[in-house]
């Protein structure tokens, strides 16, 4: 590991943006499903950019729009069911968040939560694999967050303008994006033995998890899992 | 642009929930100190993460993803590049849905 002396400079945001262009086109796809779901129950484009920038959640998003029914807009309990959902859905994002904490927490507070208002999964799992590779410029962050963010806008609007271009993601297997990026990270991040057994708690939590109860609760969990075994298997002299 | 008014409250209210998962955690670690345990604690949690959104779609052992995911492993050994595995897992689960 290298010295930590965080910095944030427009140098860092570039090679985060130029990094994260691997998995611009997954998330401009994404976006493009969700516009046109968007469309199919009437959001207009306004509607549907404003939800796309605010929310900023392609799964919370498909649930949401899902819940308003053919040009409805829910009130009273409906609204509550989707806020529960969306807070499920991105629990993750505490995790995530909490994991940055060391790096981004030395940034300006403008640049910290500026990044993390925008921070999306390959965003996040980029970026921490650059910060174990040596990167201690913050601003990689931002720019490989911007480099999803962007698109993502992209994607949603091309998709409530045309109507039926990509009607089923699943038949185009981009719903598998997500699950192809984390095997293929993960593969490139084990590495010794402390990580093998990160590896077996968090997988045999997420299995139990997803046995007993499936949904978005089993990411939160494995992620807690190789947390704690980490933190209880840490030996002092055992830096790389 | 027409936005309708009374899409604007749930709009904000998402928003918020949304920013709160998001900024949270961050916030939260500000009143505890990151002893080098806790930070291989939180360096951990990437990879747990994504055993955590793997397992459940190969435990469900459906054909196609298994096949995609067993195709990325072997493209990661040989060329240990992220996106080119990635995308291969994608058209491989495309490829295997319409034909099996």
């Amino acid at each position: 590991m290298t010295s930590h002396q965080t910095v944030f400079t427009v140098a860092g945001m570039r090679r985060g943006f130029i990094a994260a262009q691997s998995f611009g086109i997954g998330v401009f796809l994404y976006g493009l499903a969700f516009g046109l779901l968007a469309r199919e129950v009437n959001l207009s484009i306004m509607e549907a950019m404003l939800m796309s920038g605010v929310v900023y959640s392609g799964s919370a998003q498909i649930a949401a729009v899902s819940s308003f029914g053919k040009g409805q807009i829910p009130g009273g309990g409906a609204v509550f069911a989707i806020l529960l959902t969306i807070l499920m859905l991105n629990a993750r994002y505490l995790l995530y968040g909490a994991a940055l904490r060391p790096w981004l927490g030395q940034a300006s507070g403008w640049q910290a939560y500026g990044s993390l208002a925008i921070l999306g999964d390959g965003n996040w799992l980029l970026s921490m694999k650059a910060r174990e590779a040596g990167e201690n410029d913050a601003g990689y962050v931002l720019g490989s967050g911007l480099a999803g963010f962007l698109p993502w806008m992209g994607g949603t609007l091309v998709g409530v303008w045309t109507a039926s271009l990509l009607s089923n993601p699943a038949a185009l297997g981009m719903d598998f994006m997500l699950v192809a990026f984390s095997a293929a990270m993960g593969v490139s991040m084990l590495r010794g033995k402390g990580d093998f057994a990160i590896l077996l708690s968090a997988a045999f939590v997420a299995y139990a998890a997803d046995r007993l109860f499936p949904g978005p609760w089993t990411i939160v969990l494995a992620g807690l899992a190789g947390a704690v075994t980490a933190f209880l298997r840490y030996r002092p002299e055992s830096t790389s | 642009m027409m936005v309708r008014p009374e899409f604007l409250p749930i709009l904000i209210l998402m928003g918020l929930v949304s920013f709160f998962c998001r900024a949270g955690g961050f916030w939260l670690m500000r009143f505890v100190t990151v002893t080098p345990r806790l930070e291989s604690a939180l360096k951990a949690t990437p990879l747990a993460v994504m055993i955590g959104i793997v397992v459940p779609v190969a435990a469900r052992g459906s054909l196609p993803e298994i096949i995609a995911l067993i195709a990325i492993v072997i493209v990661m050994r040989f060329a240990n590049n992220d996106l080119m595995a990635a995308f291969t897992g994608v058209g491989v689960v495309a490829v295997a849905r319409y034909l099996l």
